[in-house]
């Protein structure tokens, strides 16, 4: 094995190497084949000789009608068929192997008592905030009681104001516009004309920042002369460079901030000297350099210019956001789930609550509005708090609770401001704020619930004031009010960050693929490039999967990608250098639909070569919703040089052709092979190892159907139509927005769900309010 | 058997002559004090402006010396005072004489080009070097037997909501000036918010428990089991607070509430911050600790003692104008209370787990970034120490012959056994630390 090949080794970790499924030679043996084997054979002997009574999965039948189902182990039921099965003539009696595979078949099929449990219907189970949820949570009821941002804003870019002198000052402002970004370079020279003096002149930048992602941000400031930087805090800088010091031009500051937000952003430049006014001593010397550039690292990504698309001129109130550090939500069944609690969660809840007791308390008057020699300061923050615990718990308090959380908190001669701190504690540590739906089993949901439930499934957040207004007018309780409410909250920005996340989950991108490649092969692609790939597939994800006029099909169908001058060069656009991200319409034989995306193809694939197995348990599993055993061991691809002429798509075929591997490869490789016209980096290619490409492929459906591709166009429209597609994609959509298995709502739910979003043209906005009324109105 | 206050006390009790006492001071279990190395700890306190020369230093040399009326309030604590007068700051480079002298007054090195443009001179930035208070704290935090919870602990009393060269003297590194904390209850939130914070989460817990009860009863069977695991982490939570309670070495001070910062309340704030940095000592949370009064230019009006002009402006009126020189000297002396009040709360504090009180095993040094006000002079910078936490020769009045700062900042290092041979410009650190030790 050469030393690259190492490397694509590691690199498979990244992509998932649990769904390889390789072997090196075929004398390996499988212990897995054999348990398959049996198991079909004791499913065999069984629909032979028992199922006529017993039913096909145990159920019973007419003829016997208890079904099978208890409690003794594998080895009695063998000793017991075996002796006494089927009833009749001792000489009909099961052979004693045949009553050992019967007996481990149903033992594992539906007999014991995990089997039972598994088979069983899913049902509801009470859920404490997810992560995500609990940070919305705190953030928006501390949110409420300051000034509300507005709706999403439309215009980009931050608000720029010129001064001709060292430090900005209202007579002295020349220049009002807005920049797209903050990147420039002055020379020795001055912004404009309107700047006369090149010793002394300043900025200021205002508006809002967009975080894509919940995380940690670290903000950069390049400039050689004094800045300041203020993210989410009107008050301390994040960085205070306003004395300049030394040869120093670089500065960092990190704010953590939650996905699908604007926060306020404002940037000073000043150039010139401060304290004493006497510029005229700095004119001694020739005019020095003068630039500024501001630039951000989102969590996991490169450090860049903070883009034109996440920036507004327009205000945005700071808002407070819970930093203490949680452990992540249980995922194992495909998406965040509360449903346990343990020590290092509720150590993390309440260094949190402890955290936003003492926000709470150092602006406990800008919160409250109650000044602090206010002479009835203690009534007034009473009814401040009791506002507060019914914010929290997302409904009216009960007088008795009440009397819990707030009047008892009151004691006579204590300092109200103290008393406010326990209310806040107790509030945010008690079950009615961290669970979410608390409404009894069985019994109708009250207008609170649904609201709670609506926001809770769009936003990952508490029901907004319109909502909790709605509520209490009573306008919740037939389904075209929830509807209309559910349309509204979709033009939150936190709907697309939910619905972002989802979809970084399907496409197996949300832990940010390490897209390292060769560079002997790829001198043109580095961690730049890379970085524009998301961006360009998120940009697209977001026109597509969110647009007013697209659905789930065009995923599928789309030929436009967004491309920048770096990315056209490499992918063949035509598009200016320094040009910014723009749609650009391939060619039907480039693209077609998002699986085609380069993104997606350069993360699954290996550092110099394409894999097809990856592309093809992506697909498999996530957009045909198929299920796949994993592998019975990690095996690391074939070296490129044992078969020195093959293509890529010969050797995967080679090394997958054992029957124990074959069993699985035979559903998964052909799949993946109709992508092989795109390399490690996603660009389309005509030859793979001087070969003319392959992009023929097939599928066999869940019912056993052959269905032929002739290459990605097909295999892709396919997606798009499919049935079988269709139902995957609404029940993993419908459970990522409930957390909460979809037959939990009945069994008619998922094909309900499914045949309304057929005859809805596949909108995946009709989707999402679909799910949410529903969810929300149900018993 | 009594405590014993001081080493010198004991040293007394055990009836140790003059001649047998460098034999018994070779035995570091008894040079040491009892078992094991005694807590030393270092304050710096900082006053702006220069003083009043002639009212300042004694006129004598050596041990037999008469405090002059600036001087006057350490006369209780004189046989544990140090006066260093011939001690120069003769770091030069860019910025006016104030920020040279707070920027480099405890870091010995330039400051670094910039854009504070001062009365005179050229601009500056910060200093290009770290502080000895942090070159300090970084030592004894490196040893897990020194080491505290915060390292060093900077108070301020009335330093203005300014970050510039002339507000900042400690420094943890080139370009890394560190901010004193101005309001004691801010500084009370550090040092104890945790520990109120845990009492009020403890004070709710009962009811807490109360409701999940009431809430797990209105569940399904099959839902209980999560609010039980729920429960039961809040029954541990609450052993827990149990336990980090006892764990508490000393109990929250109490202080009082509602003094606005602003500047006719500066000696309550000065008294309010002086309590809590004896308490941090009591609690071993810090054992370096920084005490900065204004800044460097303070404009401060000490109306209390019948002075309306601010301080600054005073110090520019020539050594003719009495009136400006008594003021000065009053102002001087309002501080020099300042120290003897701390050093006061420090002796009558006993040593937790030790021997002596606080100030045996504490230095207070109490400087300024001038020498003198209307000159700007950088020599003769006021040095003045107070208590035997570095083992330097005290009840002295030292006479240098103009030597160079830096020397006596290595002398505060190796007073911890902290034996550095240069700190900041080296060219100033010629024959090492000043022989002050004893």
């Amino acid at each position: 094995m050469n030393g690259t090949d190492r490397k694509s080794k590691i690199l498979m970790a990244g992509v998932g190497a649990s769904a390889l499924m390789l072997a090196v030679s075929a004398s390996m043996p499988s212990a897995q084949t054999a348990a398959t084997a049996s198991k079909l054979a004791g499913q065999a002997a069984y629909r032979r000789q028992c199922s006529v009574c017993h039913g096909e999965k145990g159920e019973g039948s007419k003829k016997y009608s208890h079904a099978l189902a208890g409690s003794r182990t594998a080895a009695s039921l063998a000793a017991y068929i075996s002796k006494s099965m089927p009833p009749g003539p001792a000489a009909k009696r099961c052979t004693s192997s045949d009553a050992k595979l019967i007996a481990d078949y149903i033992y594992d099929a539906f007999y014991s008592p995990i089997a039972q449990a598994r088979s069983q219907p899913a049902s509801f189970s009470l859920s404490r905030l997810t992560v995500r949820q609990y940070r919305n949570s705190v953030t928006d009821l501390l949110g409420s009681f300051g000034s509300q941002a507005g709706a999403d804003p439309a215009e980009r870019g931050l608000k720029a104001e010129y001064y001709k002198t060292g430090r900005p000052n209202g007579g002295s402002r020349v220049i009002e516009r807005t920049d797209a970004t903050v990147h420039f370079s002055f020379g020795t020279g001055t912004p404009g004309p309107a700047v006369p003096d090149p010793y002394q002149f300043s900025m200021k930048w205002n508006g809002s920042v967009y975080a894509p992602d919940t995380g940690e941000y670290d903000f950069i400031v390049r400039s050689e002369h004094a800045i300041q930087l203020w993210v989410n805090d009107d008050r301390t800088p994040l960085i205070d460079a306003e004395v300049k010091s030394g040869d120093r031009n670089e500065y960092h500051g990190t704010r953590f901030l939650l996905g699908g937000r604007w926060y306020p952003i404002s940037v000073l430049f000043e150039k010139g000297v401060t304290g004493v006014d006497n510029i005229e001593k700095v004119k001694k010397k020739p005019p020095v350099t003068a630039s500024i550039s501001l630039e951000w690292q989102r969590p996991k990504l490169p450090a860049e210019v903070i883009p034109e698309r996440c920036l507004t001129p327009r205000w945005s109130p700071a808002i407070y956001t819970p930093s203490v550090p949680f452990p992540p939500d249980d995922r194992s069944i495909g998406y965040e789930r509360g449903t346990s609690v343990t020590r290092a969660w509720e150590e993390a809840e309440t260094s949190s609550a402890l955290d936003t007791a003492g926000f709470v308390s150092t602006h406990l008057r800008q919160l409250s509005g109650v000044p602090d020699d206010a002479p009835d300061r203690e009534l007034k923050l009473k009814q401040f708090s009791k506002r507060f615990v019914e914010r929290a718990f997302r409904r009216p308090l009960t007088p008795d609770l009440q009397e819990k959380y707030v009047d008892r908190h009151f004691l006579p001669g204590q300092d109200p401001a103290l008393s406010v701190k326990r209310v806040v504690i107790l509030t945010l540590k008690s079950p009615r704020f961290l669970y979410t739906d608390l409404a009894a089993a069985g019994s109708a949901p009250d207008p609170y619930d649904v609201a709670s439930r609506l926001s809770y499934a769009l936003l990952d957040s508490p029901p907004d004031g319109e909502l909790a207004r709605a509520a209490e007018a009573g306008e919740l309780l037939k389904p075209e009010q929830v509807e209309r409410q559910a349309n509204r909250l979709l033009a939150d920005p936190r709907a697309w960050a939910k619905l972002r996340e989802f979809f970084l989950l399907w496409f197996k991108v949300d832990q940010v693929p390490d897209l390292a490649k060769d560079p002997k092969q790829y001198p043109e692609f580095d961690a730049r490039v890379a970085s524009d790939l998301r961006t360009s597939f998120e940009l697209g994800l977001k026109q597509i999967a969110f647009g007013e006029n697209t659905g789930y099909r065009d995923l599928f169908l789309t030929r436009k990608v967004f491309l920048n001058g770096r990315l056209a060069k490499i992918y063949g656009a035509n598009l200016p250098e320094d040009a910014t991200f723009q749609e650009v319409e391939a060619s039907p034989d480039e693209r077609c639909g998002m699986l085609t995306h380069p993104y997606l193809m350069s993360a699954f694939a290996y550092l110099k070569g394409s894999s097809p197995i990856h592309r093809g348990v992506l697909i498999y599993r996530n957009m045909l919703g198929r299920i796949l055993e994993p592998p019975p061991a990690a095996f690391a691809p074939l070296a490129s040089d044992v078969h020195p002429d093959f293509t890529t798509r010969q050797r995967v075929e080679f090394q997958t052709k054992p029957p124990f591997c074959n069993g699985c490869h035979q559903l998964i490789n052909p799949v993946g092979y109709t992508l092989e016209k795109y390399d490690a980096i996603g660009r389309v290619r005509k030859t793979d190892n001087g070969k003319t490409v392959d992009c023929s492929g097939e599928y066999i459906t869940g019912s056993g159907d052959k269905v032929r591709f002739t290459g990605p166009d097909a295999l892709e429209k396919y997606i798009a139509e499919s049935p079988e597609a269709h139902k995957a994609f609404v029940e993993k959509l419908f459970q990522f927005l409930v957390k909460q298995p979809v037959r939990a709502y009945g069994k008619q739910m998922l094909p309900e769900m499914v045949q309304a979003f057929d005859s809805s043209n596949c909108s995946i906005r009709g989707l999402l309010v679909r799910t949410a009324v529903q969810t929300a109105l149900k018993r | 058997m009594a405590e014993l206050n001081t080493r010198r006390e004991f040293l007394k009790t055990i009836g140790a002559s003059a001649a047998v006492l460098p034999l018994i001071c070779g035995l570091p279990s008894l040079a040491e004090g009892h078992g094991g190395k005694r807590k030393q700890r270092l304050i710096i306190m900082f006053s702006p402006d220069g003083v009043i020369q002639e009212n300042f230093w004694p006129d004598e040399e050596g041990t037999d010396f008469k405090l002059k009326e600036s001087l006057k309030p350490l006369e209780p604590f004189k046989k544990q005072t140090a006066i260093l007068h011939g001690v120069c700051d003769k770091i030069r480079g860019d910025g006016d004489g104030h920020m040279r002298g707070i920027g480099c007054l405890l870091t010995g090195i330039e400051l670094f080009p910039g854009n504070v443009q001062g009365g005179s001179d050229t601009p500056a930035g910060w200093s290009s070097g770290i502080s000895i208070d942090q070159e300090i704290r970084n030592f004894l935090q490196k040893d897990p037997a020194t080491r505290t919870r915060y390292g060093s602990l900077e108070f301020g009393v009335m330093v203005p909501e300014r970050a510039d060269t002339w507000t900042r003297m400690s420094y943890a590194g080139p370009n890394q000036p560190v901010a004193p904390i101005s309001d004691p209850y801010q500084m009370f939130g550090r040092l104890y918010g945790r520990v109120k914070d845990q009492e009020t989460l403890k004070s709710v817990l009962d009811d807490l428990k109360e409701d999940i009860g009431r809430v797990r009863s209105n569940v399904s069977a099959s839902d209980r089991k999560i609010l039980d695991d729920h429960t039961t982490l809040v029954r541990e939570l609450e052993l827990d607070l149990k336990n980090t309670g006892k764990e508490l070495a000393h109990a929250v001070p109490v202080i009082e509430p509602g003094v606005r910062i602003d500047n006719d309340n500066m000696p309550a704030i000065s008294r309010l911050q002086i309590e809590l940095l004896v308490n941090s000592f009591t609690g071993d949370l810090t054992r370096v600790a920084t005490l900065q009064y204004t800044n460097s230019v303070g404009e401060s009006r000490h109306r209390w003692l019948g002075i309306n002009e601010g301080q600054h402006s005073l110090s520019h009126e020539p050594d003719t104008n009495k009136d400006a020189q008594d003021k000065l000297t009053r102002i001087n002396k309002w501080y020099c209370e300042q120290l003897a009040y701390l050093a006061k709360r420090l002796a009558e504090t006993p040593e937790p787990g030790g021997q002596g009180s606080l100030l045996d095993n504490t230095t207070i040094v109490w400087t300024n970034e001038l020498g003198k006000g209307n000159s700007h002079t950088p020599d003769n910078v006021p040095w003045v120490m107070v208590g035997g936490g570095l083992g330097f020769q005290m009840g002295k009045s030292y006479k240098f012959p103009r030597v160079a700062h830096n020397r006596l900042l290595l002398s505060f290092a190796h007073g911890f056994g902290h034996r550095i041979t240069k700190f900041g410009n080296p060219d100033f650190c010629g024959e090492g630390p000043l022989p002050i030790f004893s």
